[in-house]
């Protein structure tokens, strides 16, 4: 409503903050890698305005900032930051004047959506062209180098990327439509030297820092990365690495995303694809051995082709295969050799189910699910919801 | 068979955007589950060409890869076209078909030539088709997803069949058969959604060595899944179930 009754309300509340507007985009990572930037901006006693939930659209954006907003539409706090969904962004872009932009990857996400990474990268770089202060890259992503390339050099550009044994431990890549052919100097960047579980490396400015991540895998370690490199664009000279890595490190695990929680006194492991990139990273590093395993799918995830590329076999027993698209995930699962003892639409009925299945002998049970999935599991089991999931 | 059936495919990475290149591991899969062994050889040159080759699948890919993937591809014309004179199987979805064509034109204007061995032409539509896709063939009916901005034109003679939801060719078809060559827009897992399909191309690639097919348990039991799978999208678009 107020879009239409004072329609420069949003960008300009968005651009009024006196420390600047910090912009997440990018195809995958943005929510993670939001949260521990916030986390590392306050560590260095900054005020910060943030999209708490996935607030992606005008409408969610412009009711988050009028709760915040004083009778004058003024805003407490020294720096926004927010994360933006690269087709809304891209929308919305030419009105904001954003200090910094920092960009995850691009990965080929909601197929119906943006079609291919062409297009995926056109969208950002006209978000990324906004950018007056420092445009923050991911300098293994072979679009955003190319987009970086192109900048007209109004911003200046911060790197972040793995080493090469990060790279090598991680086989299949790590999910980006094209990977760059060689990997980021710790003259040049910020770089991710190793990840073993839920602890990681870094190296920044020459110096080598411990850092603990909210779950186990690669890409939670890469959004830490991504967090850091744009906390230390937006902060300066002020930025003090240890302080944004002990926030960072504290940070506890978000719902869904590798969180274990306790159901019906069993300890449960939760799971959530958003992508093949991200479900292919999280079925190899699922723990060994984990032999009670849920599978939902819904109807998030429109176009069933889209998860085909991810290999599954490491799954290889799936107790039950449910979600709206549990006929279509089953099938994957037969191809790939994945044995699936039921197939169960109804979630509840195969929640239920499976949480009524006796202890495993080895692992937790562990449900995988997809956004749509991973709430209507949350509601029927009665938790607690990300604020972003009860939109 | 003695020696294993041997499927390529062609430019995984290139042209595998939506997991078409898995049409692969279905045949091989479909094979080994008839008692046949299978193995997928990922073809990204000429150099990468196995001496047999049974059947093969090209996918579809992103337009800034067109001209790149239509070059490796065109080192390989000879190839394509004594299989596709010989009977080898061959199964080309998206842009892997229409670069097999006589030629792409752009929305720019811009013209990408084709390979030409397969009749017609890919020309720009006023808006992409992106929605789940029913066509009407002799392998029963094809349910899909597809999701191109470029209709097919010059091939209206032989096409897969008859469109009975969404866009396909555009004009009331989808597809193109010439021998037992396909090219389609179902993108994606088209061979396991539509294990009709898959059986036809399998049936024909064994009788090139004068084996038969009949489809192993496991088809039968996946099967029974992607006829669940379709039946979902047909009730959501009122159409019959099977």
């Amino acid at each position: 409503m107020v879009n239409r009754i004072a329609p420069g309300f949003l960008p300009r509340t968005l651009n009024s903050f006196p420390g600047g507007l910090i912009i997440v985009t990018g195809s995958s990572g943005k929510s993670t890698t939001t949260k521990m930037l916030v986390a590392a901006l306050r560590a260095h006693g900054t005020v910060v305005f943030t999209n708490q939930s996935t607030a992606n659209i005008s409408q969610g954006l412009t009711s988050a900032l009028l709760e915040r907003a004083s009778l004058s539409g003024h805003i407490a706090g020294d720096i926004a930051v927010l994360e933006m969904d690269e087709g809304h962004g891209a929308l919305i872009a030419g009105s904001l004047t954003p200090r910094v932009v920092a960009l995850t990857n691009v990965m080929v996400d909601q197929i119906d959506r943006f079609h291919d990474s062409d297009m995926v990268a056109t969208m950002l770089a006209k978000i990324a062209a906004r950018a007056t202060g420092t445009v923050v890259i991911n300098a293994d992503d072979q679009y955003l180098t190319d987009l970086a390339a192109r900048l007209d050099g109004a911003a200046a550009v911060a790197r972040y990327g793995v080493s090469a044994e990060v790279l090598t431990a991680n086989p299949r890549g790590l999910g980006y439509s094209a990977t760059t052919a060689t990997r980021l100097g710790s003259r040049d960047g910020m770089v991710l030297t190793s990840v073993q579980g839920r602890r990681a490396t870094v190296s920044i400015g020459g110096v080598e820092y411990p850092l603990g991540l909210p779950a186990r895998g690669t890409h939670y370690a890469v959004d830490a990365l991504t967090a850091l490199c744009t906390a230390s664009a937006a902060l300066g000279g002020r930025f003090d690495p240890a302080l944004a890595i002990d926030a960072i490190s504290t940070i506890p695990p978000v719902f869904g995303r590798g969180e274990i929680v306790t159901v019906r006194g069993q300890q449960v492991e939760f799971v959530l694809v958003q992508n093949p990139a991200s479900f292919q990273l999280n079925v190899d590093s699922l723990e060994p051995g984990t032999e009670q395993i849920l599978v939902a799918i819904g109807s998030d995830v429109r176009d069933p082709s889209y998860f085909w590329p991810v290999n599954t076999s490491g799954l290889g027993r799936v107790r039950i295969a449910s979600g709206s698209k549990a006929h279509d995930i089953a099938l994957q699962l037969a191809y790939d050799d994945v044995v699936v003892d039921r197939i169960e639409p109804d979630l509840g009925l195969a929640l239920d189910d499976f949480l009524a299945l006796p202890e495993p002998l080895a692992g937790l049970k562990t449900i995988i699910f997809s956004a749509d999935s991973m709430r209507r599991t949350r509601a029927h089991l009665g938790l607690a919801t990300n604020k972003e999931e009860q939109e | 068979m003695s020696r294993p059936l041997t499927i390529v495919s062609l430019l995984p990475e290139l042209l595998g955007t939506n997991g078409d290149a898995a049409n692969a591991r279905v045949l091989a899969q479909r094979a080994r589950w008839a008692g046949a062994p299978a193995t997928v050889v990922e073809v990204r040159s000429a150099e990468d060409l196995p001496d047999q080759v049974d059947a093969v699948v090209v996918g579809s890919g992103s337009d800034s890869d067109l001209m790149r993937a239509r070059d490796i591809l065109a080192t390989m014309t000879t190839e394509l076209r004594t299989w596709a004179t010989a009977g080898v199987p061959i199964l080309l979805v998206g842009t892997g078909w229409e670069l097999l064509s006589w030629g792409i034109e752009l929305a720019d204007g811009g013209v990408i030539e084709g390979l030409g061995i397969v009749a017609g032409r890919a020309v720009p539509m006023p808006s992409r088709a992106t929605d789940d896709i029913v066509v009407t063939s002799r392998h029963g009916r094809l349910i899909g997803f597809e999701n191109h901005s470029r209709s097919y034109v010059g091939a209206e003679a032989s096409p897969l069949g008859p469109v009975v939801s969404g866009t396909g060719n555009g004009a009331g078809t989808e597809g193109l058969v010439m021998g037992s060559l396909i090219g389609t827009h179902l993108h994606g897992p088209v061979l396991a959604r539509n294990p009709g399909l898959a059986d036809h191309l399998l049936r024909a690639a064994l009788a090139r060595d004068g084996h038969k097919y009949h489809p192993g348990q496991r088809s039968l039991a996946a099967d029974e899944m992607a006829k669940a799978a379709r039946n979902q999208i047909a009730v959501r678009l009122g159409l019959p179930t099977e």
